[in-house]
């Protein structure tokens, strides 16, 4: 798997693309990548929490109300870890939508199969979760009406490929959302966001014995993409229109793009 | 036996629905995929590769998959030998 992650770095034959992430390798493989989220699994809700005051919860709500979901639809929640975005967008759709949830960490998954299974509210049946890759979805084309994507690209070892799979299996003018950090450089945001890793995150994550976990956050930032290559990488990948938004004085962004 | 086995799968949550199935396909090949109960597992019949049902939950990362030993596996009905399958080789996912 990580050997054909590198290849896919690299432009096929005869395709004159801009390519993204051609100089810097990867700080970590895909499957490093998988491993790391296995590990954190078990107290990533507590930290985002944490780590965030609680504000991620209202992100994801913004992310989701970007996503233009709505009751009745069959939606996609990809890199969905332990279900947040899934659980959102399973009360917009209701009973007679269908939420699925991808993520390619086992252990992730099976947090969110718990917490499903712990809550009450019966508009939860209306989840299903998908051991699987964001670069190889299991949809065929044009099922969705609707995709978010929580701090979930940043962590794909190929954005492009990424996109491209979004825009597949999504139905024509329909919206993907994907929130994330933002990557901005020489702003004021961008030195908050970085003080906060080096003397907020690390340390807290420290305490739960995952400092190299977390430490991976501040490459993963620096290898990621501005909100205007973001935006030009939708379109690329066929997308008719795409806007990035940044949130919360731009430590975070969230790119909407219409199929 | 066989019957009460299915009931327990889906029951005990280790199987999947059948709504789920028909949503999902074979991530390397984009073709759809079939329940196969007794192995709980999906199979993908365009690629000769089958993906596990773990606790309920699919598993369809392509290195998941496994190549089917034709002699092991249970085929879908209707379905008919062809010549060339003896002399097929296995090969990695």
């Amino acid at each position: 798997m990580a050997a054909s992650s590198h290849l896919s770095l690299r432009p096929l034959p005869g395709h004159n693309r801009p390519i993204f992430r051609s100089i810097c390798r990867p700080v970590l493989c895909a499957a490093d990548r998988q491993a790391l989220f296995n590990r954190i699994a078990p107290v990533y809700d507590n930290l985002n929490d944490m780590l965030s005051l609680g504000q991620h919860r209202i992100w994801k709500r913004m992310a989701v109300s970007w996503s233009g979901a709505k009751e009745g639809d069959n939606v996609l929640d990809l890199c969905c870890g332990s279900g947040d975005l899934a659980f959102l967008l399973s009360e917009k759709v209701g009973p007679k939508g269908k939420v699925i949830g991808v993520d390619f960490s086992k252990e992730q998954l099976s947090v969110a199969s718990s917490r499903q299974h712990l809550r009450s509210k019966a508009c939860y049946n209306n989840i299903k979760w998908v051991e699987g890759s964001a670069l190889d979805l299991p949809f065929s084309d044009c099922y969705f009406d609707a995709i978010t994507m929580g701090y979930g690209l940043r962590n794909v070892i190929d954005f492009r490929t990424a996109m491209e799979g979004m825009y597949r299996v999504l139905k024509p003018g329909s919206k993907t959302s994907v929130l994330d950090f933002n990557k901005s450089t020489g702003t004021l945001a961008t030195s908050i966001q970085e003080w906060m890793i080096d003397n907020v995150v690390v340390p807290v994550a420290t305490g739960y014995g995952l400092e190299k976990e977390y430490k991976y956050l501040e490459s993963s930032i620096q290898e990621f993409l501005t909100g205007t290559d973001l935006e030009k990488l939708a379109l690329e990948a066929g997308f008719a229109n795409a806007k990035h938004f940044e949130i919360s004085g731009g430590l975070m962004g969230n790119l909407v793009a219409t199929r | 036996m066989v019957r009460v086995s299915r009931a327990l799968l889906k029951d005990g949550g280790l199987g999947i629905s059948k709504t789920l199935s028909e949503i999902l396909v074979c991530p390397l090949s984009k073709q759809p995929l079939r329940i196969c109960e007794e192995r709980n597992s999906l199979i993908s019949d365009a690629i000769g590769v089958s993906y596990p049902i773990v606790d309920g939950i699919p598993c369809l990362v392509p290195n998941d998959g496994k190549i089917i030993d034709n002699n092991d596996m249970p085929k879908p009905e209707g379905a008919v030998d062809s010549p060339d399958e003896k002399g097929m080789s296995r090969g990695s996912v």
